[in-house]
């Protein structure tokens, strides 16, 4: 009798134990869609150059900018392919804080740079950006979701950063480039740093 | 282990409905959390290096255009070479007192409303930066996420900056001019007090 009681008590407790409540299963159909969407936005080292690389766009004005709003998530849909080829490739992570430092010391200077320039920046970040993602997919992973998520994540960020940034552009005031370039002056900071931190330490890729 | 085993079924029902049955996150972003909040942390936890970053936007609106905007977009990039010979380990001397000095000579820069040319302006405040960001750059390589803490102490940084940079409008009226005058006064009489401990004086 008190062995049964003793059972009840652990199932109830077992049932009322605290989990979490969650009436949107994400993990149950399109799971991997949003973990695509979702890991570019968990770095700090990818969310930084693609911000700083929407002001920079937004610094050319719209009509440049246009033309990366295309091409950023067709060359991170073109890296997260190239992942699924080449698994392994090195110097990934210096040329990552390289892209960080680059961008933001590009958006510092605000300098004009020819539309074949602007759009190879792109390029190369997309690239890179959509390998390493690619890279992380595990065996399990529904590649289809999840490279679909990395790029509408891509295009959806890319496309309303720089939308933002040239709508505080054309804003009244002419401290509002100057905040853009403090803002590209401080992502080019946290870049040249923990560059200088990776090679010092000799971090492998 | 003593009780009743209705007590002890009792004790481990407890113990059990008070798991929280979690799902296990392979990446949990703790340390970029941590490593963002010790990175912000980091400026706004010296006075010192308090006083001297707002001095520089204080400086810079004294100044006026183009000093307002040259000076705090400088700063963080020669901030970041300083940051850089931390996280080398080179032996840089003098690293308390210059910053220390950073906060005197900001301070009555600002208090004097002294107004040199831009480069030399410029140069005052880059060879400040250096010791500044080496300061920082020495705490990079311990840091729970070298990125997040870098991007932490930056944004305070910048914010510290922004924070002289509004004080500083305040020249724009007869009595701001004054004002901001005193605050110059305030931030050179902290910097000597800590000025005075890095010689050991204090």
């Amino acid at each position: 009798m008190r062995s049964k009681l003793r059972l009840a008590l652990l199932a109830g407790a077992l049932t009322c134990a605290p989990t979490i409540a969650e009436a949107h299963l994400v993990d149950t159909r399109l799971g991997d869609f949003y973990a695509g969407a979702l890991h570019p936005l968990t770095d700090l080292e990818q969310i930084l150059p693609w911000i700083a690389l929407a002001a920079l766009a937004a610094f050319q004005g719209a009509e440049r900018a246009r033309w990366i709003v295309l091409v950023f998530p067709l060359a991170l849909l073109a890296g997260g392919l190239a992942a699924l080829v080449f698994p392994a490739l090195p110097f990934t992570s210096v040329l990552g804080l390289v892209l960080v430092a680059g961008t933001g010391l590009a958006v510092a200077l605000a300098a004009p740079i020819p539309l074949s320039a602007l759009v190879a920046v792109a390029v190369v970040t997309g690239l890179l950006h959509g390998y390493l993602n690619g890279a992380a997919m595990a065996p399990s992973t529904d590649r289809v979701l999840f490279l679909s998520g990395m790029t509408a994540s891509g295009y959806a960020v890319f496309t309303l950063a720089t939308g933002a940034a040239i709508a505080f552009l054309r804003g009244v005031g002419g401290w509002r480039p100057i905040a853009l370039r403090a803002g590209g002056s401080w992502v080019a900071a946290v870049g040249i740093m923990v560059l200088g931190l990776h090679l010092a330490m000799k971090v492998p890729g | 282990m003593s009780g009743s085993p209705f007590r002890q079924s009792l004790a481990l029902a407890a113990v059990l409905a008070a798991i929280p049955l979690a799902p296990a996150f392979a990446h949990t972003g703790a340390g970029v959390q941590l490593g963002l909040l010790s990175g912000f942390e980091h400026p706004l936890s010296g006075p010192d290096h308090i006083v001297a970053m707002v001095a520089v936007g204080l400086w810079g609106a004294q100044l006026g255009n183009p000093a307002i905007w040259v000076l705090p977009i400088t700063f963080p990039l020669v901030m970041a070479l300083g940051g850089l010979l931390g996280v080398l380990g080179v032996d840089l001397p003098f690293v308390e007192v210059m910053i220390a000095i950073s906060g005197v000579a900001l301070g009555m820069a600002v208090a004097l409303n002294w107004r040199p040319p831009l480069w030399v302006a410029a140069v005052i405040v880059g060879i400040f930066a250096v010791f500044h960001g080496y300061a920082h750059g020495r705490e990079l390589p311990d840091a729970a996420d070298a990125v997040a803490f870098a991007v932490g102490f930056v944004v305070a940084t910048g914010l510290l900056h922004l924070t002289g940079i509004l004080l500083g409008v305040l020249v724009r009226w007869e009595w701001g001019v004054m004002a901001v005058r005193a605050c110059g006064v305030l931030i050179g009489c902290v910097g000597l007090y800590f000025l005075a401990g890095a010689v050991g004086l204090a």
